[in-house]
């Protein structure tokens, strides 16, 4: 399909709700290792994989073969999101008649492989892998596999005989969620280093122990090793995989089982559990409150820019924000589209490019060209005109779709017909033009009042407060409405950019915690709201919560 | 057709892949480092960029041939007996037989094994394939071959290469005495009469049909006139044939190289006592392993599980003395 990494974002989320809906309403089901691959099904469903679903059986397709089979709502949800078919037909998942079975089965157009027993979808993949090397096809065969599954030995002869015939129009992908049905891998069978403990931020901490990729490499294959939930690091995986030609890739994706909903991540109940209906509303709240940081490099050494972006990608920033000034729209200047040319071979963490220059629409193409993942113009210095090009362009060139307004600016009426296809929405939360200025205090009323606005405008991406965001206003920031944060001063002024990043999630967890239990309250009082705490068991999430409980009079 | 005439079944199985390899360039083989032992390798060196040998790994031989005939190809996937339905009855199942789209009911691959039964002899019972047709008759959309001869071997490879789907055939190890005539045909789920009798009926499958055929011609001699039908097809078994036999003989013994359990003997008996019921008794292991054997004391093994002739021709007179 080709979408930015905005879309593919969206898409993904609307997939993770879809696989709720379903497992729900079939009382049983696989949400734990969808969650997980969720962004990887994503990158494939909207970015690389070649499929027609008017045409699901069209030769010169690509096929994406499912080998962990147990997490076909995963694959479903994703079938139905890109348009295979509607997504109501999620809530007759596993149902006596539906195409949509317990696990993915030729019965439903577009699925390539009937999976479910482990093990087996590598060795298929070869088959189709070769059938179409001899028929000279320019398609390739993705493989999603588990890492639980690769205690099967035949994922062991097939990770041999792919080797043996150089099978590069193969990319495998292993969702290496640390967890099986039983417990942790590393318990079962460890793959890396045998765990001692629960914690599996263990293994996360010390990338010395991760030992997967080195039995990989032993058998032959390139391997690659990405975190599994960034779009941005699985997409360039898959494209360089591509590339690689005589022998077979695997990409080894770190992800974390039941991704993006706190009680599910990294708890092995919920390898094969569906959510009580009771929790569905609460759990789609916070599928919806994802959030994202952008470390603003202007707030650092202007000379070394290339190692303030170096800082954002140890730091784990989400995204990084290149503040263009052209010294006209605003007194200073910062750099221009060569620079961010420069820097982009540095990282593939997004660039959230803003652009706080005069007659934007003249200059677009230039940060298009350089590399941007997304683009932001100012509204005060475009019309409906001069924003329906920038808007037209941006599109096509799978560049995410950005307007900023700046303190003292309303929404003007013209951008009302841009809302719905809008990626980000910049509200500025200092007048534009330098770092180092305090959060204006209205702006909290301004993004509270924008949110409802928007959502009843149909509004899908995200707003971004930018100006003066700290770790005291940023979880105010966040009830507010607005899910991505710019840090100037506050993260890339500090000396460990990594820690006052973790410490800014900290913060907006907290009051997305919050905003959660006031959600269970709203819909089921105190009890729902125990019974809801009571699902965090992993970690320590359940004493904040209690505590957060506490402290707004519930318990 | 001449008694003293000899085929070799893995031979002809060769031959007629060379042959279908080259009209039909969809044609895949796999093997399992058993190439050489199975002939398939002459296909390997005339096609060797459709010819793949996945080594010691028969779970993935399978699998990777799922793969192929998936995206278009026909795959003939061969090994031992032993290592086929009895190692990978999961993905044989879930790989092969179960994937269905429409009209077509699983996914064509041909999986054709040699060294089937009892007459594997010296590599002893561990090597011994005797559960294969029970468990590859229990999956469906699964066919069940077990041809007789050489020449059916040659021509049941031209058919299924042609009919979709998923079938099983069985070999025997060493040559095999020829029963058929060169001109005769095979239709999948057609038995084929190869003498009337009218007192009793054998039917037989894989080499004991010359067997069935020898009993039938000493029982002549005794005054007993038997009908002998090689029911190569397994599965679909021909009810028809079975069914007028019952009716036109009224007592049935069937004989196989395999373990009466769930095997040949079961299907015949499951489709007389749905149809017309009469007297049956099978021949076969009575659900036991078998054994070590040279090539010259193969007969010995044999009759030890009563797979013989003579044992044929006493079962054919108790089940006679059986009839109502």
């Amino acid at each position: 399909m080709g979408l930015n990494y905005y879309q593919i974002k969206k898409n993904v989320l609307k997939a993770r709700k879809l696989v709720i809906k379903g497992t729900t309403a079939a009382g049983s089901g696989h949400p734990g290792g969808s969650f997980s691959m969720a962004e990887i099904m994503g990158c494939l469903f909207y970015k690389h994989l070649k499929y027609d679903t008017k045409n699901p059986e069209w030769e010169d397709r690509d096929k994406l073969i499912l080998s962990k089979g147990h997490a076909s709502p995963g694959l479903f949800s994703n079938m139905a999101v890109s348009g295979y078919f509607e997504e109501s037909k999620m809530e007759t998942l596993r149902q006596f008649g539906t195409i949509l079975q317990g696990h993915p089965d030729l019965k439903c157009p577009g699925v390539e492989f009937c999976g479910g027993s482990l093990g087996i979808g590598l060795s298929y993949s070869i088959g189709n892998a070769l059938a179409a090397k001899l028929d000279e096809k320019d398609t390739r065969i993705f493989t999603v596999m588990g890492d639980g599954e690769t205690d099967e030995g035949q994922v062991w002869e097939a990770a041999m005989t792919a080797a043996k015939y150089k099978i590069d129009n193969l990319t495998v992908i292993l969702d290496r969620n640390f967890i099986q049905q039983d417990s942790y891998t590393e318990k079962i069978m460890p793959l890396d280093e045998h765990l001692e403990s629960d914690d599996l931020s263990e293994m996360w901490k010390d990338a010395s122990r991760w030992k997967t990729g080195d039995k990989w490499r032993s058998f032959g294959w390139n391997v690659i090793e990405v975190d599994g939930h960034r779009i941005e690091q699985i997409s360039n995986a898959i494209t360089r995989a591509k590339s690689v030609k005589g022998l077979p890739t695997i990409i080894i994706a770190r992800t974390i089982k039941g991704k993006a909903v706190e009680h599910m991540e990294d708890n092995p109940q919920w390898h094969g559990k569906a959510a009580k209906p009771e929790f569905v509303p609460i759990i789609e709240e916070e599928l919806e409150s994802q959030f994202m940081i952008s470390p603003s490099i202007i707030a650092g050494d202007m000379t070394h820019l290339e190692n303030e972006v170096k800082r954002c990608v140890d730091g784990r920033a989400d995204y990084i924000h290149l503040d263009v000034m052209d010294g006209q729209f605003v007194p200073n200047t910062t750099f221009d589209n060569e620079k961010i040319k420069e820097l982009r071979p540095l990282t593939v963490i997004p660039f959230d490019t803003h652009l706080m220059i005069n007659e934007p629409v003249r200059y677009v193409k230039d940060y298009i060209d350089a590399g941007s993942d997304i683009i932001t113009v100012h509204t005060e210095v475009c019309d409906e005109s001069s924003f329906g090009e920038i808007h037209d362009l941006l599109k096509s060139s799978q560049v995410g779709i950005g307007l900023a307004i700046n303190p003292d600016t309303e929404l003007p009426t013209w951008s009302e017909k841009f809302i719905p296809s809008l990626d980000q929405l910049i509200v500025m939360s200092v007048i534009p033009g330098k770092s180092g200025q305090t959060f204006i205090e209205s702006s909290h009323e301004k993004i509270r009042k924008l949110t409802q606005t928007l959502k009843d405008k149909k509004f899908e991406g995200y707003i971004e407060a930018d100006g003066g965001v700290t770790l005291d206003n940023v979880g105010a920031c966040f009830t507010d409405g607005a899910r991505a944060f710019v840090g100037g001063n506050a993260i890339i002024g500090q000396n460990d950019v990594r820690v006052v990043i973790r410490e800014f999630r900290n913060r907006i967890l907290r009051s997305r915690r919050k905003l959660l239990i006031k959600k269970a309250n709203e819909l089921g009082g105190t009890d729902l709201v125990n019974k809801w705490i009571d699902l965090h068991v992993v970690g320590k999430k359940k004493d904040e919560l209690l505590q957060i409980s506490q402290e707004l009079g519930y318990q | 057709m001449s008694t003293d005439d000899f085929g070799d079944m893995r031979t002809e199985y060769g031959k007629s892949l060379v042959e279908l390899g080259e009209q039909d360039k969809n044609v895949v083989v796999l093997g399992a480092d058993t190439t050489d032992s199975l002939k398939t390798a002459g296909f390997g060196k005339k096609f060797p960029e459709r010819f793949f040998n996945v080594g010691i790994a028969e779970a993935n031989l399978v699998s990777v041939a799922a793969g192929l005939a998936y995206s278009g190809k026909t795959s003939f996937a061969s090994t031992y007996a032993i290592f086929l339905p009895g190692r990978c009855v999961d993905q044989i199942r879930n790989a092969i037989a179960y994937p269905s789209r429409g009209d077509k009911k699983g996914l064509n691959v041909k999986l054709v094994v040699s060294h089937g039964g009892l007459t594997v002899g010296a590599d002893g019972g561990s090597h011994q394939q005797l559960e294969d047709i029970a468990i590859m008759r229990a999956i469906p959309n699964m066919r069940v071959l077990i041809p007789a001869d050489s020449i059916a071997v040659s021509k049941l490879t031209w058919t299924i290469a042609q009919q979709y789907g998923p079938f099983y055939m069985r070999m025997a190890r060493s040559k095999v005495p020829i029963v058929h005539n060169e001109s005769q045909d095979f239709e999948i789920g057609k038995g084929i009469t190869l003498r009337d009798g009218s007192d009793c009926t054998i039917a037989a499958c894989g080499i004991t049909v010359k067997f069935a055929l020898d009993a039938a011609e000493q029982l002549k001699q005794e005054g007993v006139s038997c009908r002998v039908i090689d029911c190569f097809t397994v599965k679909p078994i021909d009810k028809e044939i079975l069914e007028k036999a019952a009716r036109e003989t009224g007592a049935i013994v069937t004989c196989e190289e395999h373990n009466v359990l769930g095997g040949f003997g079961s299907a015949v008996a499951e489709v007389i006592s749905e149809t017309y019921p009469v007297p049956i008794k099978r021949i076969g292991a009575q659900d036991m392993f078998g054994e070590s054997a040279r090539d010259n004391e193969i007969p010995d093994l044999l009759e030890k599980h009563g797979i013989t002739s003579v044992n044929i021709a006493n079962m054919v007179k108790e089940v006679r003395s059986k009839k109502q």
